[in-house]
């Protein structure tokens, strides 16, 4: 069983995996974070949460995700910072 | 002598859990909405009595969380603990437990008496759950209270319990511990707080230093440096230990903590499917389906609030209008009868343009988010709003605008921060509305053709969408993310929205009236005194200088700001006219100009009231003058280039 680590926007429709982390730096080097790492987690996606996608709006749009028995919807500019965990 | 028995409660919770519908029943029509002073986040306050008491109730706005992540978060956790409400009514959705119980944790923490009132316990029942109140009850320490607001269920029973909590001073009874390396911290922390005197208890400035609250280690580190050096370095070990950050380890405790007990109290019964709802939402927010039903939705929205809004602003208007020989009668013909039906003119303008729009708007607006549907357009047009730098919900003022900017602009305020409500207000107020579309149609699509006054609509989107990325970029603040819950689909509860609906537009009324009776009775003393020849020569510099129009045409733009769809008819009686083709000096370049200048130069007086509503007088006043300097400048631009060809 190998686990990899990808982006939560690499995921497919129907799709579940674990929450490894927020990536929520600015840039490289730099020390400072954007607030949304916090919101994510206050609205339940901490690490090791399950998180399913049921699916994406069309061109690119946000993603509609299952977290802790709730529906929430992700811009993808946030999806892609939260990295998550899947097995193969 | 009775002493008069008060209280105050507050009702806090996370967004769409029928916290309002409770405010609603509690309070009745016994309420005032009005803003959190210097901020535009509403506050919503009421009365009620019951059994003896006289009890004041405040609705805190719908958060997540009780960092100060924004400012309702802020708003929230001030409340709670400067004016420490006898009771905190916590309203959580059964139907989704775990998220609800993670705000109910943080309550808890605070040390602040509290009642669970557990609502929608019927729509959690068709999901298939049921929840055992007393083991909750148990697990919590505080009053747990079953109810379905909607119906007015268990509503006494809540005010039953939240007396009982108040007259005993009752506190959590429980204290819900972390894993045991933050149990250590945070004893450690507790220690060296104790004896002094915190506006918060010590174990809950321990935990939220150990989360790196920036509020709270700013206000400590003038109280007690110590304590923020040594929760920074209990935070550096515990990240060390679990390899996340120490704020990232406490959350996750206290979800885990939550989805615990909500395991323990809740028994899955089998749903009932397959649900209404499940299939609605997978309709609206299909990737064809969903773009067809919304586009249907939005015009049908559209039309009913301008043809329902239009009927009556009609009726209104030939109503007032047939007293105006009445006033002559009363007051002369003199310049005192002008003076007091120019405030006549200006209540009519108020009652006629801004209530007959606002009233069926606000109902809509109620029911769109209520309902949840909000939620999913906002999925859908996510995408096509960022590129304007907002995030879906955005689309519905925007698209309000077109009918009338003063219910879009009032509509800005389902924009979650403020930075966000700012740029939507911004860009609403660039949309042609109604009347400027008849100065459009009246003068450009009439004179020169339907093509050109195509091409100034497609010349305005252009323009709202580059100083729409402009403010993006200008404004200080995070770029805007979307992170939003779709909550279940249900009935919107009528008596609430149609409450919500009246206080909002008393508050409107409060705010707009004055200033568009002022600006109506001010226009009219320039008249009277003669001095529209003056104002009008005053401002040729601008107006015929630089904008290349006849002297007149200045003055329409100053009645403008009134009613804009006045502007046409005032035209054509000052150039004695109406038909413009046959005005010397007013060309079809002129008429671009003109029309231009119209489009942009400032909202009416109604919008102003509505942004000085939602946004704050100071940057209602910038956003007025912006406009104004940035059509003026536009208008001259055109002007040159149109007589370069």
């Amino acid at each position: 069983m190998i686990k990899r680590t990808i982006p939560l926007t690499a995921l497919k429709a129907g799709e579940t995996a674990t929450i490894v982390s927020i990536d929520a730096f600015f840039g490289k080097g730099c020390g400072k974070r954007w607030g949304f790492e916090k919101r994510l987690m206050d609205m339940g996606l901490t690490p090791g949460t399950k998180v399913t996608v049921v699916k994406s709006a069309p061109f690119h749009g946000p993603i509609e995700i299952l977290v802790r028995g709730s529906r929430l919807v992700l811009g993808r500019g946030v999806a892609e910072r939260v990295l998550v965990e899947v097995e193969e | 002598m009775m002493v008069e028995k008060r209280l105050r409660i507050a009702l806090a919770g996370n967004t769409n859990v029928g916290k309002s519908v409770i405010f609603n029943y509690l309070t009745g029509l016994h309420q005032h909405i009005g803003n959190w002073p210097g901020k535009t986040v509403e506050k919503a306050e009421g009365t009620l009595h019951f059994k003896g008491y006289t009890i004041d109730v405040i609705d805190l706005p719908g958060i997540y969380s009780l960092s100060t992540y924004s400012i309702e978060e802020q708003i929230s956790r001030e409340y709670i603990v400067v004016e420490k409400p006898d009771v905190v009514i916590n309203v959580v959705d059964a139907s989704v437990l775990e998220r609800n119980l993670y705000f109910t944790l943080q309550l808890m923490e605070l040390g602040v008496p509290l009642v669970l009132a557990l609502n929608q316990v019927d729509i959690a029942k068709r999901k298939g759950i049921e929840i055992d109140v007393e083991k909750l009850e148990k697990l919590l320490g505080i009053p747990v209270v079953p109810t379905v607001a909607i119906k007015g269920m268990g509503i006494s029973k809540l005010l039953e319990r939240v007396i009982g909590v108040a007259e005993r001073k009752e506190t959590p009874k429980t204290v819900i511990k972390f894993g045991k390396e933050v149990e250590d911290g945070i004893a450690r922390l507790v220690k060296m707080l104790e004896g002094g005197h915190h506006r918060y208890p010590p174990r809950y400035v321990a935990i939220r230093l150990l989360e790196g609250d920036e509020e709270l280690e700013k206000e400590m580190e003038r109280l007690n440096p110590e304590v923020v050096a040594t929760a920074k370095k209990i935070s550096r070990e515990l990240e060390e230990l679990h390899g996340h950050s120490c704020s990232t380890v406490i959350m996750a405790e206290r979800y885990e903590i939550a989805g615990r007990i909500a395991r323990e109290v809740q028994k899955l019964v089998p749903p009932i499917k397959p649900r209404f709802e499940e299939c609605l939402h997978n309709l609206t927010t299909h990737k064809i389906v969903g773009y067809v039903i919304m586009v249907l939705s939005l015009l049908a929205i559209f039309y009913s609030v301008f043809t329902i809004g239009g009927h009556i602003s009609e009726f209104l208007n030939e109503l007032f209008y047939g007293t105006e020989p009445l006033f002559y009668e009363l007051f002369g013909i003199g310049a005192i009868g002008k003076l007091v039906w120019s405030v006549m003119e200006g209540l009519i303008a108020g009652v006629t343009i801004a209530l007959p729009y606002i009233v069926p708007f606000y109902v809509i607006l109620y029911f769109l988010e209520d309902s949840g549907y909000l939620s999913r357009i906002a999925f859908l047009m996510d995408n096509i709003m960022h590129k304007i730098g907002l995030h879906g919900k955005a689309v519905i003022p925007l698209i309000l605008g077109y009918g009338c900017n003063v219910p879009a602009c009032l509509g800005c305020r389902i924009m979650e921060t403020e930075r966000e409500r700012l740029l939507a207000v911004f860009v609403t107020t660039l949309v042609p509305c109604a009347a400027r579309t008849i100065i459009i149609l009246g003068l450009v699509g009439e004179y020169l053709g339907i093509e050109y006054a195509l091409a100034l609509y497609i010349f305005n989107l252009a323009i709202i969408f580059v100083l729409g990325r402009l403010a993006f970029k200008v404004l200080p603040g995070e770029p805007t993310a979307l992170i939003m819950e779709m909550h279940d689909y249900r009935l919107p509860h009528l008596k609430t929205v149609l409450k919500q609906t009246w206080f909002r537009l008393l508050e409107f009324i409060k705010i707009a009236f004055p200033l568009i009776i002022l600006g109506s009775f001010t226009i009219k003393l320039i008249e009277v005194f003669g001095l529209l020849e003056p104002v009008a020569l005053a401002l040729s510099p601008i107006t015929v200088t630089w904008l290349g129009l006849p002297l007149i045409a200045g003055i329409t733009l100053i009645f403008g700001v009134l009613r804009k769809e006045l502007m046409l008819i005032m035209l054509a009686t000052l150039f004695g006219t109406t038909n413009f083709a046959e005005v010397p000096g007013f060309g079809p370049i002129q008429m671009i100009v003109f029309t231009i200048v119209a489009m942009f130069y400032i909202p009416c007086i109604s919008t102003i009231a509505a942004l000085i509503k939602e946004i704050g007088w100071k940057r209602a006043l910038l956003i007025t003058i912006f406009e104004i300097a940035f059509a003026i400048a536009l208008g001259g631009i055109a002007y040159r280039i149109l007589t370069f060809f």
